[in-house]
């Protein structure tokens, strides 16, 4: 089984060329799904870059298309959805949208690793993890299949547990966040350079959380990764995301520097997401919930912006026009109050409805206390 | 008032690598709510904070120890009459998707506890469907929009309201919210928790959340305790704001500096604790639960069992040998 | 045992509305499932009304024996002259009837101990599963042998009910191990912790959650039934008071060698065709069982 360790050959990785992180440039992708209702957009129009060797953090809320923008990095949508627009170039792979097959199923594991939303358990029950192991070096052609068990007992060891033991292991005999660590070290066995985990701390407590990502800061620092984090959580986010990408009803509203983006955001879903998050130290009542509720796939407008009817910025121009995604220093914002120079304006008017500067580092003005309004208002407004 | 005295729990697992082995979901624990009080539960998954609940709402028995409602002690009492004490305590599950039955629509859901509640009381039928539109005004729902839908027509947040006016229907004492805003998404979240914290103003109802989120316990009530549990013990009791600035246990140091520091708007705090190992049920049990994960051990701590309460001029209750403050959570990166 | 409460805006009555049109609507979704109500439709009115659309002894035509399909006769005639398409019709009633109770007895007997089981757990829930194991032991076809010496089965609620007796067992223990898995679900224990009698829990959460599955059983155990009472016609096992689709088989098959001539082929294939089309109409249907109760798929 696998925990013999007798091998004389040096080479871990399994046929390793030398690969680097690769950068990823994802150009006007749109995914869309068949419904009975017609053929829906989950994703539209989205130009995002992940530089060579960070790790960029998307964040959306349930329908935001998140995890469809994650599947079309391996363009692994699966009907009734479908890419109907865009590329996705990764570096050393091309365009990963025209590939068909084989080559695809080659790219999976080998070019792109991918951690499942539900890692927990997506490990099949019925066999031992090293077993599942050789399957998919089997399944990829790795002519050193005990380098391939050496190589997931050294990462599994890097992670903080027994590789031996693990590899021995059954699912149910393995804690969340040992599962999650598994499911990291599938995403890696096969040297892939790009990584994609989709939701990697959901379902976990904070410890475990902590130690996750901490896991995922250091792998990615060691192996010289691109790395992708989808997750609706922006305290993740913050801790391990180098860059940041809010998704919003398919688009992404905004994209930076994650501490630019955290510590003055632009947008008014990115403003009112940070602003709706509890936080430990500070003024209690200050956080607020967001009027409405997210869109679902049948709900987001067809035209205007996705964000206007929770917006407090929301001008007639929103309804009918697609903000167009503009820089502003070293960011990407798509909103048209931004554009318009909103910004200004807004440093001395205080009747927005308390959203200014929702979590700037000096924008903890203006809390005229939401109890009870926060309840009223922000549930009404959730069924419209 | 609802209280507990030394409830403890065991879990007989069958199967596992070992055999049989036992599970100690809780040791002996104490607590007490009064009326609209917030009491806050948080640890680790496996703790034992979501078992506590389920006792606590009548749903599961315990081994040994006392939960008394309204000062009537229920092992006084044979099962059946101990029902409609613990109707005064609901159970707020964590999934609002499987806590409403998805072939009923939500008039039926509230129909139901509220007819037995018109017949129990002696209030005419026609009571019940005024009574329904009241409750889910008070969640702040329309009900002309939500009483006829089936839950799958409803966003997370609003089933959770619906189950939230459900609860309400039987006039609860005591709300046990067990993660309830876990599954819900983020930008609804906080209006679920400011209606708890509404509820407890308004209808006088006490809420008993159990989490392992602080922060969103602290919103449902500042003035508010905290019960930090640790392998089914209370390791540190206090008021909310108290534990959160000055934590003496480890333990409640670990948990609190893994929370995500928002960088950019916060710095993390200036001596965060990093646990050492894993929570691992089947260690022995000597000395102080926690010790072996504890960067603060002593020999004393491997020997010797630290019995929550008092010590010196600090606030809390905590069980720890070697109690300590130290700021662990993030502060305003505006702030000096 | 919910109080008769008197609904504003007849809220009650507006489900009931809202249900039937959507199962109209599930029903429209696919062409064959129309074809397959049509079709139990048509059984249904064929077992109700056929039979009075003939005299009460069917007229025989001497001339005609094993006659070839013709206008008069459309799957021609049996060894004395009679129309084998009046024989058909004629036959379904008894055929049906006893499909019917059947049905119904295997459903509810099988989905009340089961649920009962399900819900109770514990020493109900291990009395009844015995009981179970042991009747789904009892060998049905030798059990009949015995009982049809003594018992002729003149009416097709005697023949419905043993076989009913006969085949709950499957259905208790499918009900029993889907009630365990509900009473799991948050809404359950709700309804448990808001203090709602055990009644309201088992018939109002826990029944309507297994509609799409009762109602399939429901439907294949009426061809489970035609199968079994068939069978046992055609086998002869029973003596032939009636007339009987099984008994047509035997007759054909037996009396006039309709496996090895041509002459009394199609007074074997009526009975036939009779059955494959009432299993296609149960068929078709059972697709859209899924769709009917699950107010998602219904509502879509």
């Amino acid at each position: 089984m696998p925990s013999t360790p007798s091998d004389t050959r040096e080479d871990s990785p399994p046929d390793a060329p030398g690969r680097t992180a690769p950068g990823v440039r994802i150009g006007g992708l749109s995914v869309v799904y068949r419904t009975p209702a017609g053929e829906l957009p989950a994703v539209r129009g989205i130009d995002l870059e992940l530089p060579p060797g960070t790790i960029t953090g998307v964040v959306g809320e349930s329908g935001s298309g998140k995890s469809t923008l994650a599947l079309s990095l391996l363009n692994a949508v699966q009907p009734p959805g479908r890419i109907s627009a865009g590329s996705v170039q990764i570096d050393g792979l091309g365009d990963v949208v025209t590939l068909r097959g084989e080559e695809l199923r080659r790219a999976r594991g080998r070019h792109v690793g991918y951690v499942f939303q539900a890692a927990q358990n997506s490990l099949n029950p019925l066999k031992p993890v090293g077993r599942q192991l050789l399957d998919l070096g089997r399944s990829h052609g790795v002519a050193d299949l005990r380098a391939l068990v050496r190589e997931a007992r050294d990462l599994l060891g890097r992670m903080g547990l027994d590789g031996a033991r693990v590899l021995d292991s059954h699912q149910h005999e393995l804690s969340g966040g040992m599962r999650q660590r598994v499911g990291i070290m599938f995403a890696l066995v096969l040297n892939a350079h790009l990584v994609v985990l989709d939701e990697p701390t959901t379902a976990l407590d904070m410890i475990t959380q902590a130690t996750i990502l901490r896991i995922i800061r250091e792998v990615h620092e060691e192996r010289g990764l691109t790395t992708l984090v989808i997750t609706h959580d922006l305290g993740v986010v913050a801790e391990v995301a180098d860059r940041l990408a809010v998704m919003y009803g398919g688009r992404v509203v905004e994209q930076g520097p994650t501490r630019q983006v955290l510590g003055d955001p632009l947008h008014p879903y990115t403003r009112g997401l940070i602003r709706a998050i509890p936080r430990l130290v500070g003024d209690i009542g200050e956080a607020t919930a967001l009027p409405g509720r997210p869109p679902t796939l049948a709900t987001i407008p067809a035209a205007g912006c996705v964000f206007r009817e929770r917006c407090p910025l929301r001008m007639d121009l929103c309804a009918t026009q697609e903000p167009p995604t503009v820089a502003h220093g070293g960011r990407l914002v798509a909103c048209h109050a931004v554009e318009g120079g909103i910004r200004e304006e807004r440093a001395g008017a205080g009747n927005h409805g308390g959203q200014d500067g929702a979590g700037g580092p000096d924008g903890r003005d203006g809390a005229e206390d939401p109890d009870g309004r926060a309840v009223a208002a922000g549930a009404r407004e959730e069924q419209a | 008032m609802i209280t507990g005295q030394g409830i403890t729990k065991t879990f007989r697992q069958r199967g596992g690598v070992l055999g049989a082995r036992e599970v100690r979901a809780l040791r002996g624990v104490d607590f007490a709510v009064g009326r609209g009080g917030a009491v806050s539960f948080i640890g680790e998954s496996g703790c034992g904070k979501t078992t506590l609940g389920r006792i606590i709402a009548g749903l599961e028995g315990h081994d040994s120890g006392e939960i008394t409602v309204d000062g009537v002690a229920m092992s006084s009492l044979r099962p059946r009459a101990r029902r409609p004490y613990f109707r005064r305590i609901q159970l707020i599950h964590q999934d609002p998707y499987s806590a409403l039955n998805p072939t009923r629509t939500v008039y039926q859901a509230l129909l139901a506890p509220l007819a037995l509640r018109a017949r129990q009381t002696g209030r005419p039928a026609s009571w019940v469907d005024g009574r329904a539109g009241e409750l889910l005004d008070l969640v702040g729902l329309d009900p002309d929009y939500v009483l006829p839908r089936y839950p799958h027509q409803l966003s997370g947040g609003m089933r959770q309201r619906v189950v939230i006016a459900r609860a309400l229907t039987v006039d609860p004492e005591m709300l046990v919210a067990d993660e309830a805003v876990s599954m819900i998404d983020v930008s609804l979240r906080l209006g679920i928790l400011a209606l708890l914290r509404d509820l407890r103003e308004r209808l006088g109802v006490s809420v008993l959340f159990i989490t392992h989120d602080v922060a969103t316990a602290r919103y449902i009530g500042d003035d508010g305790e905290l019960y930090v549990i640790y392998r089914g013990q209370v390791v540190e009791r206090g008021p909310v704001e108290t534990i959160i600035s000055a934590p003496v246990h480890p333990y409640t140091q670990a948990l609190l500096s893994a929370i995500p520091v928002l960088h950019g708007l916060e710095r993390p705090g200036a001596q965060p604790v990093a646990p050492t190992g894993t929570l691992e049920e089947d260690k022995p049990d000597a000395g102080c639960l926690f010790a072996r994960r504890c960067p603060f051990a002593t020999a004393r701590c491997a020997e010797e069992v630290p019995v929550l309460g008092r010590t010196g001029d600090i606030p809390q209750e905590h069980a720890c040998f070697h109690p300590e403050a130290r700021s662990v959570v993030a502060v305003p990166a505006g702030r000096a | 045992m919910t109080a008769p409460i008197v609904v504003a805006g007849g809220s009650r009555a507006a489900l009931r509305r809202n249900f039937r049109r959507g199962v109209w609507r599930v029903l429209r979704r696919k062409p064959s499932r129309m074809l397959g109500v049509v079709i139990l439709i048509g059984f249904a009115f064929m077992g109700a009304v056929g039979p009075l659309l003939y005299p009460e002894r069917l007229p025989r035509d001497d001339d005609a024996l094993y006659a070839p399909p013709s206008w008069e006769h459309p799957f021609g005639t049996d060894f004395e002259g009679t129309d084998v398409l009046a024989l058909v019709v004629t036959g379904s009633r008894y055929v049906l009837m006893t499909a019917l109770v059947t049905a119904l007895i295997t459903v509810v007997l099988g989905t009340a101990i089961g649920l009962f089981a399900g819900f109770r757990r514990g020493r109900w829930d291990s009395v009844l599963m015995r009981i179970t194991d042991m009747k789904l032991t009892i060998p049905a076809l030798p059990l009949l042998l015995v009982l049809s010496t003594v018992w002729k089965f003149e009416s097709a609620v005697e023949m419905g009910l043993v076989l009913g007796l006969l085949g709950w067992g499957g259905v208790a223990r499918a009900v029993r191990a889907q009630s365990l898995s509900l009473r799991e679900r948050g809404f359950v224990e709700a309804a448990r912790g808001l203090g709602l009698p055990t009644t309201h829990i088992i018939g109002r959460e826990l029944l309507p959650s297994m509609a799409p599955f009762i109602a399939m059983n429901m439907l294949i155990a009426v061809t489970g039934a035609v199968y079994a009472q068939v069978g046992l016609f055609f086998l002869g096992v029973l003596p032939f008071e009636a007339n009987n689709w099984g008994v047509m088989l035997n007759l054909s098959v037996f009396g006039g060698g309709a496996l090895t001539s041509t002459a009394a082929l199609p007074y074997m294939m009526a009975p036939l065709l009779a059955i494959l089309l009432l299993t296609l109409g149960i068929v078709l249907v059972v697709d859209a069982m899924d769709e009917i109760f699950n107010p998602r798929l219904r509502e879509e």
